[in-house]
C-alpha cells in the first residue's frame, strides 16, 4: 500500500488546503519545527480511516474556535495495481466517498471497505478509540508511543492471526479463545486451579463421604441387632432345653447325702477328740500324784538332815564358847600396858616443854637488853638532832642574799678605787702641831686626804680654805657609793648580821652542823631502819612476851631428874597401842562369832522341830495314803483310756471325712453352677429383649434402605460430576495445547522477521515472541532481559523492530502495510540511530514509511545521501509548506 | 416404598372385589425385620380394608427369630385381628371358611431341611380344604436354586394330600404342578422379566377338586430394560418411536451403544429430558455410545481452526482401549458441542 498525496482543508491548525504530494515508495521523511503540523497529518490520516465520517465526537478536528469549519481529509493511494481515492468531511455536510479505479463507494459501505483492508473497526458510538485500530494501531505510531508495544499488539491481535491465516492455513478458530474461557468457567465450578474438586463436586464428595459414614454405622447397627437376635433365639432354646428339666436337683440330693455321711464321721472325730484329751489329763495327773510321793519322800530325808545340822551347830558354839575368858584377859593386859605407855610419853612432853620455854625466855631476856640499849641510844641521837636543827635553823643564810653583798662590797671597793683616782688629793704636811681643821675635823701631821666634796679648811688662824673637787664623774660616783652602801646595808640586816664577814662566818658554821646532822641521821638510820616508833613498840612487845614467859615458868613444876628420851616412849606407847588393838581386835571377832554360832544353833534347832512336828501330823500322813490310792486309780483310768481312741480311730479312718467333705463340695458347685447358668440365661433373655425392643423400634433396616437408596443416588451423582469433572480438564488441556501449537506457527515467521532486524542492531540477538506474539524476552550474549525491563531507549528501538516484523508478517501474507513515524526514535543515541537508519531503510524496500521529525540533523544519510535526491527535495517543499501556516497569524 | 403400600391396598381392593374367602401370604410380607413403626402401622392399616382373614406365615427377610418384625408388631399392637401371623409349624383350622392351613414358616433365615415334611402326616379335618403353605425353594425346578436353602419338595402337593400349595420366595410368577404354584412378588421391584407384579386367584370347589388359578396384574410400575443399538440415521428415530410407547410411570433402564453425531447426540439428549418426565424414572447408560463428530456438526458448530483439532483428537480418544479414557473423552466432546451451540444458537433451529 502506498500512499500518494494527502490533502487537509478546515482541519485543526491548517484552515487552509495543505496538500502533500509526490509520496513514493520507501522512506518519505517530512522534517519541520515544533508545532508546524506534522502531529496534524499524521491525525488527518488516522481520522480519515479510524472515524465514523457521521460521528458527532469529532470536533476536535476543527480548526480552534471555527465551529463552522468542516473537517475535510483526501488521501490517494494504491493497493494491489488499484488506486483508491478516499474522501472524507466531518461534522458539517458530512460525506465520505471512495474511489477504487473507477467504482465508487459511499458512506458506511466505504468505510467497512477501508476497515476491511487495513483490518481495524469502528467505535460503535463516539469517537475511535485505541482498542479500535487494530492493525493500523501497531503500525502508525502516535509521538512518544514507539516504546509501547504489548497493548496495540493486542488490540491488533484478532486482525492479525485472521490476516495471518491466509498464510497459515486454516488452523485459527473464530470462537477460540471464548471457548477456553468458557470451559474454564466451566472446569472451575467443578475443579480449583490445581485440580481439587470444589463447589458442588466437593460438596457431593463430602456428602457421599457422610452418608458412607452413616452406613457403615447403621450396618454395624444392624449386625449387632442380628447378632443379639441370635443369641436371643439360643438363649430361649437353651432354656427350653436345659432349664425347664432342673439338672441341680440330682446334684443338690446327692450333696445332702454326703453331708449326712461327713456329720457321722464328724461326731466320731469329736468323740475321739475329747478322750484324747481325757488320756491328757490323766497323764497330767498321774505326774501331779507321783510328784506328790516323791516330795513327801523328800520331806522326811530333809528332817534327817536338819537332826545333823542342828547337832553339829551346837558343837559349833561350844567350841567357840571356850576362847572367851581367854581373850578377855588378854585384852585387859594389854590395856594396863598402853595406859602406862600413854603416861610415860605425856610426862616426856612436858618436859620437852618446859626446857623449850625456858630456852625462848633466855633469848628474849637477851633481846630485849638489846632493844633497850638501842632505845636509849635512839633518844639521845634524835635530841641531838632536834638541837642542831634548831641551830641550823637560826643561823641561815641565805645564798643569794649572801652572793648579793659580796657583789655589793666588789662595786663599792671598785667605786672607792675610782674615787681615788679622780679625787683631789690633798696632801699635807704640817707643821707638828699644828693642826688644821678639815670641816670640822681637825688635822695634823702628815697626811692625805683625798677630797671629793666641796670641803673647808679651816686653818686656824688663817681662815678657812674652800675646796672644790673638779672632775665631772665625782658626783656621780659618789651617789653610786651612796645607794649601794644603802642596800649593803639592808641585806646586812636581812642576814641579820652587820658585815660580810659575819655572814660568810655563818656560812662556815651551818657546813659544820649540817654536816653534824647527817652523821647523827645515819646512825639513827642504823639503829632503827624501820623508824623510831618501831623501835620503841619492839622493845615495848618483848619486854611483854618476856614478862609473860616469866610467868609461865613459874607456873610450870620443876623438872624431873634424868633426861627422858621422847622417842623411844613414842616407840613404847605405838607398840602399846598395836598390841591393844589385836587383842580388841581378836575379841570382838570372837564376840561376834560367838553370837553367830548362837544363833545358827537356834535356827537348826527352829528348823528341825518344825518339820519334826509336820511329819508328825496326821494330816501329812492321812494325804500320804491318799496320795497313794490316787496313783494306782489313775493308772487304770489311762489303761481304759488308751484302747478306746484305739478302736474309734479305726471307725473314723474307715469313714474318711475329707473325701466326704469334697463331695460335699462337687455336688453343691455343680447345683450351683446350673442354677447360676440359668438365672443368666434368664437375665440376658430379659436384658436382649429390652435392648432388641429399643433396637427393634429404630426401623434400623428401613433407616439403612433409605440411605443405601440415597448413597446410590447421590454416588451417581458423584461419578457424573467427577466424570464431567475430568473431561472439561481434558478439553481445557487440549484445547491450550492445541492454541499453543497453532501460536508456535505464528511465532515462528514472526520470529524470523524479528531477529532479521535485531540483527542489523545487535548482530546475534534474539527476541522471542509470547503466545500473544507480543515481543517478550530479548536475549544478547547469554544474558537475557524482559522487554519492559530495558531502558527507554532500548524499548523504542525493539518498539520499531517488532512493528517492522509484524509489517513484514502482514506483506508476506498479502496484506497492505503502511508504516507512519510521528517523531520516533528521540531517545536513540548517535551509533543505534546509524543502525536503526539501516534498520528503516531496510524496511522501506518493502513498506511504504512515513515518518515525521522535528531533527532534520539526525535523520541524515536515512536513504544515503544523493540517491534519493526526490526525498531530499520533497523534503524541503514540505518544509516550506509546513512553515507556511505557522508565518501566518492567527 | 409408596409402590409397595399401593400394591396392598390394590390387593386388598381385589380381594373384597371377587370376595374372596382368604388372603394367602407365603412368606416375605415385609422384606427387612426392622423397620419403623410408621411402616408397619401403615401396612397393617391398608391390610385392615379387606375384611377377611389374612392368612400370613413369616419368610426368609421376616423369619419368626427370637425378635422379630412380628414381635415388633405385637408390640405395636398393629396387627388387625383379621390378620393371622402363623409362627409355629401347626395346623390353623378357619371353620368359617372351611380352611385347614397347614404353615411352614421359617423360624431362621435358612434352614436346610424341607419344613414342610410335617405336613405329610398331619391330619385336618375332612370337610375342610387342605392348603399347604410354605416359603423357600423347590427343589430342581427354580433356575437358581441349585443349592438354595429352606428347601421344599416338589413333590410335597402329592405327598402331603394338599389341594393347594401356596408358594413364597421366588420373584416371579410360576406354576410348580397343578396344585403348586408361586404367585411372585405383586409389585416388581427388579429388571427380570418373570411375570412379576401379579396375585394369583385359587378357586377350588370342594376339598380334592383341582383348582382355578387366575393371575391378577396388581403391579403399579414396570420394570423396563432396553438395550439399543445405533448404528445408521434411521436407528435414531426408531429408538425415539419405542421411547414414546413405553407405558406412562414405568421405570427404565435405557443403555444405548453404537455412535451418533454430534447434532443428533443433542437431539438424543433433548427427547431423553423430555421422555425422562413421563416415568416413575429413566436412567440411561450412553457410555457405549460413541460420539462420532461429522464435518458437518463440525460446520455448524463453527468447531474451525484448532477447535476442529480438538474435537478430532477427542473422537480419536473415543475409540482407545482404555475404557475411562474413552468415557472422558466421550464426555468432553459432548460438552464441547454443548458450548458450541450455546454460541452458534443456530445450529439448534
Amino acid at each position: 500500500m502506498k500512499i500518494t498525496r494527502l490533502t487537509v482543508n478546515q482541519f485543526k491548525q491548517f484552515r487552509q488546503p495543505v496538500t502533500l504530494d509526490n509520496l513514493t515508495d520507501g522512506i518519505n521523511l517530512f522534517v519541520g519545527p515544533n508545532e508546524s503540523g506534522k502531529s496534524t497529518l499524521v491525525n488527518a490520516i488516522r481520522a480519515a480511516f479510524f472515524e465514523r465520517y457521521k460521528s458527532t465526537g469529532v470536533a476536535n478536528l476543527q480548526p480552534w474556535g471555527d465551529s463552522a469549519a468542516a473537517p475535510e481529509v483526501e488521501i490517494d493511494f494504491e493497493w494491489q495495481n488499484q488506486t483508491w481515492k478516499l474522501q472524507k468531511r466531518f461534522l458539517k455536510r458530512q460525506r465520505c466517498d471512495l474511489l477504487i479505479d473507477q467504482q465508487h463507494f459511499s458512506g458506511d459501505q466505504a468505510e467497512e471497505k477501508l476497515a476491511d483492508l487495513l483490518g481495524y473497526q469502528f467505535a460503535s458510538k463516539g469517537a475511535s478509540k485505541a482498542e479500535h485500530w487494530g492493525i493500523p494501531g501497531l503500525l502508525w505510531v502516535e509521538q512518544g508511543c514507539i516504546q509501547n508495544i504489548h497493548l496495540p499488539v493486542d488490540h491488533a491481535g484478532h486482525h492479525l492471526k485472521s490476516a495471518l491465516s491466509g498464510t497459515l492455513g486454516d488452523i485459527t478458530s473464530t470462537g477460540g479463545d471464548e471457548l477456553i474461557a468458557r470451559v474454564e468457567n466451566e472446569r472451575a465450578a467443578l475443579l480449583t486451579k490445581t485440580g481439587q474438586p470444589t463447589g458442588e463436586l466437593k460438596k457431593i464428595q463430602q456428602e457421599c463421604e457422610q452418608l458412607q459414614t452413616q452406613l457403615i454405622e447403621l450396618n454395624d447397627k444392624v449386625q449387632r441387632y442380628r447378632t443379639s437376635v441370635d443369641r436371643l433365639g439360643q438363649l430361649l432354646q437353651q432354656r427350653d432345653e436345659i432349664d425347664s428339666q432342673q439338672p441341680w436337683l440330682p446334684y443338690r440330693a446327692k450333696a445332702k447325702e454326703a453331708e449326712a455321711a461327713l456329720a457321722a464321721a464328724q461326731a466320731l472325730q469329736n468323740e475321739q477328740q475329747r478322750d484324747q484329751q481325757a488320756l491328757k489329763n490323766c497323764h497330767s495327773n498321774l505326774e501331779f500324784c507321783q510328784q506328790q510321793l516323791r516330795d513327801f519322800e523328800q520331806r522326811a530325808q530333809q528332817l534327817s538332815q536338819r537332826d545333823a545340822e542342828k547337832t553339829k551347830a551346837a558343837r559349833a558354839l561350844a567350841e567357840c564358847q571356850q576362847f572367851t575368858a581367854q581373850l578377855k584377859q588378854r585384852r585387859e593386859l594389854a590395856e594396863q600396858e598402853f595406859q602406862k605407855a600413854k603416861d610415860a610419853l605425856k610426862a616426856a612432853r612436858e618436859q620437852i616443854n618446859r626446857r623449850n620455854l625456858q630456852r625462848e625466855h633466855d633469848r628474849l631476856s637477851e633481846q630485849l637488853n638489846q632493844l633497850r640499849q638501842n632505845h636509849q641510844a635512839t633518844a639521845e641521837l634524835q635530841a641531838a638532832l632536834l638541837k642542831l636543827r634548831a641551830q641550823l635553823q637560826t643561823q641561815a643564810v641565805d645564798d643569794k642574799q649572801l652572793a648579793r653583798l659580796k657583789a655589793l662590797h666588789k662595786e663599792l671597793h671598785e667605786i672607792h678605787i675610782r674615787e681615788q683616782a679622780i679625787a683631789t688629793r690633798l696632801q699635807y704636811d704640817l707643821q707638828p702641831g699644828k693642826s688644821i681643821q678639815i670641816d670640822d675635823q681637825a688635822i695634823n701631821g702628815t697626811g692625805e686626804q683625798l677630797l671629793l666634796k666641796s670641803t673647808s679648811i679651816s686653818i686656824p688662824g688663817v681662815g678657812t680654805l674652800q675646796i672644790h673637787p673638779g672632775g665631772k664623774d665625782i658626783n656621780d660616783l659618789l651617789r653610786t657609793r651612796e645607794r649601794l652602801q644603802a642596800e649593803a646595808a639592808s641585806v646586812l640586816t636581812q642576814l641579820k648580821v652587820t658585815s660580810l664577814a659575819e655572814a660568810e662566818n655563818h656560812v662556815t658554821q651551818n657546813q659544820q652542823v649540817a654536816a653534824q646532822i647527817d652523821q647523827h641521821q645515819t646512825r639513827l638510820q642504823m639503829l632503827a631502819p624501820k623508824g623510831v616508833d618501831a623501835v620503841v613498840s619492839d622493845f615495848k612487845l618483848a619486854e611483854q612476851q618476856h614478862q609473860s614467859l616469866t610467868e609461865e615458868l613459874a607456873k610450870l613444876p620443876d623438872a624431873p631428874a634424868g633426861a627422858i628420851d621422847e622417842r623411844q616412849v613414842e616407840t613404847a606407847l605405838a607398840t602399846a597401842e598395836a598390841v591393844l588393838k589385836t587383842a580388841e581386835n581378836a575379841n570382838y571377832e570372837h564376840l561376834r562369832e560367838l553370837a553367830l554360832r548362837e544363833r545358827e544353833c537356834e535356827s537348826a534347832n527352829n528348823e528341825w522341830q518344825k518339820l519334826q512336828a509336820e511329819l508328825q501330823s496326821p494330816e501329812h500322813q492321812s494325804r500320804q495314803r491318799e496320795s497313794l490310792d490316787r496313783l494306782s486309780h489313775l493308772k487304770a483310768e489311762e489303761n481304759q483310756l488308751r484302747n478306746a481312741i484305739q478302736n474309734r480311730q479305726k471307725q473314723i479312718d474307715s469313714a474318711n471325712p475329707a473325701i466326704l467333705q469334697q463331695d460335699v463340695k462337687r455336688f453343691t458347685n455343680s447345683a450351683e453352677s446350673l442354677e447360676n447358668e440359668a438365672a443368666n440365661r434368664t437375665v440376658e433373655i430379659s436384658t436382649l429383649q429390652v435392648q432388641l425392643e429399643t433396637l427393634g423400634a429404630q426401623g434400623l433396616d428401613e433407616a439403612q434402605n433409605t440411605i443405601e437408596q440415597e448413597f446410590k443416588r447421590l454416588s451417581q451423582r458423584r461419578q457424573q460430576l467427577q466424570r464431567r469433572a475430568s473431561a472439561l480438564d481434558l478439553l481445557l488441556n487440549l484445547l491450550r495445547e492445541n492454541r499453543q501449537i497453532l501460536t508456535r506457527q505464528l511465532q515462528t515467521p514472526l520470529q524470523k522477521h524479528l531477529n532479521h532486524y535485531l540483527n542489523l542492531l545487535f548482530p546475534g540477538a534474539t527476541l522471542t515472541v509470547d503466545e500473544n506474539l507480543r515481543p517478550e524476552i530479548l536475549t544478547r550474549q547469554n544474558n537475557n532481559a524482559d522487554l519492559n525491563a530495558l531502558s527507554f531507549g532500548a524499548r523504542e528501538q525493539m518498539g520499531l523492530i517488532s512493528r517492522l516484523a509484524y509489517a513484514d508478517l502482514l506483506n508476506e501474507a498479502g496484506r497492505p502495510t503502511l508504516i507512519i513515524l510521528d517523531d520516533a526514535l528521540v531517545h536513540c543515541d548517535g551509533e543505534r540511530l546509524e543502525q536503526m537508519k539501516r534498520v528503516l531503510f531496510d524496511a522501506g524496500e518493502r513498506h511504504q514509511v512515513i515518518l515525521f521529525s522535528c531533527h532534520p540533523e539526525r535523520w541524515r544519510g536515512l536513504g544515503g545521501g544523493g540517491e534519493n535526491a526526490r526525498q531530499w527535495k520533497m523534503m524541503a517543499i514540505v518544509f516550506a509548506v509546513l512553515l507556511l501556516p505557522c508565518l501566518q497569524p492567527r | 416404598m409408596e409402590a409397595r403400600f399401593t400394591v396392598v391396598q390394590r390387593i386388598a381392593a381385589l380381594a373384597t372385589a371377587e370376595a374372596v374367602d382368604a388372603v394367602l401370604v407365603a412368606g416375605d410380607l415385609f422384606d427387612a425385620q426392622n423397620l419403623s413403626d410408621r411402616t408397619l402401622h401403615r401396612t397393617f392399616q391398608l391390610m385392615a380394608a379387606y375384611k377377611g382373614p389374612w392368612i400370613v406365615i413369616p419368610g426368609n427377610h421376616d423369619a419368626a427369630l427370637a425378635d422379630s418384625v412380628w414381635t415388633q408388631a405385637r408390640r405395636l399392637g398393629a396387627i388387625p385381628a383379621n390378620v393371622h401371623i402363623l409362627l409355629e409349624p401347626k395346623l390353623a383350622v378357619f371353620a368359617e371358611q372351611k380352611i385347614a392351613i397347614l404353615p411352614a414358616p421359617l423360624t431362621q433365615r435358612q434352614t436346610y431341611h424341607d419344613l414342610t415334611e410335617w405336613f405329610d402326616g398331619a391330619d385336618t379335618p375332612a370337610d375342610c380344604l387342605r392348603i399347604g403353605l410354605a416359603h423357600g425353594s423347590v427343589s430342581g425346578q427354580l433356575p437358581e436354586s441349585a443349592d438354595a436353602p429352606n428347601p421344599i419338595s416338589p413333590a410335597r402337593a402329592q405327598t402331603a394330600r394338599l389341594d393347594y400349595l401356596a408358594l413364597g420366595d421366588w420373584h416371579g410368577l410360576k406354576q410348580i404342578d397343578e396344585r403348586t404354584w408361586y404367585s411372585g412378588t405383586p409389585e416388581q421391584e427388579r429388571f427380570k422379566d418373570n411375570g412379576a407384579g401379579h396375585v394369583l386367584l385359587v378357586e377350588i370347589e370342594k376339598p380334592s377338586a383341582p383348582p382355578q388359578v387366575t393371575p391378577h396384574l396388581v403391579g403399579q410400575h414396570q420394570w423396563i430394560k432396553r438395550d439399543f443399538t445405533l448404528a445408521v440415521e434411521s436407528d435414531l428415530a426408531n429408538l425415539f418411536a419405542e421411547l414414546l410407547q413405553l407405558p406412562d410411570m414405568s421405570v427404565v433402564d435405557l443403555t444405548l451403544r453404537g455412535q451418533i453425531t454430534l447434532l443428533d447426540h443433542q437431539r438424543l439428549l433433548q427427547t431423553l429430558t423430555a421422555v425422562q418426565a413421563r416415568h416413575r424414572s429413566l436412567q440411561y447408560q450412553l457410555a457405549d455410545l460413541r460420539l462420532q463428530p461429522t464435518e458437518e456438526d463440525i460446520a455448524a458448530l463453527h468447531a474451525d481452526g484448532y477447535v476442529g483439532d480438538v474435537v478430532e483428537a477427542l473422537r480419536q480418544r473415543q475409540a482407545s482401549g482404555d475404557d475411562e479414557q474413552a468415557e472422558t473423552a466421550r464426555e468432553a466432546l459432548a460438552i464441547l458441542a454443548d458450548l458450541l451451540s450455546q454460541s452458534a444458537p443456530e445450529v439448534k433451529a
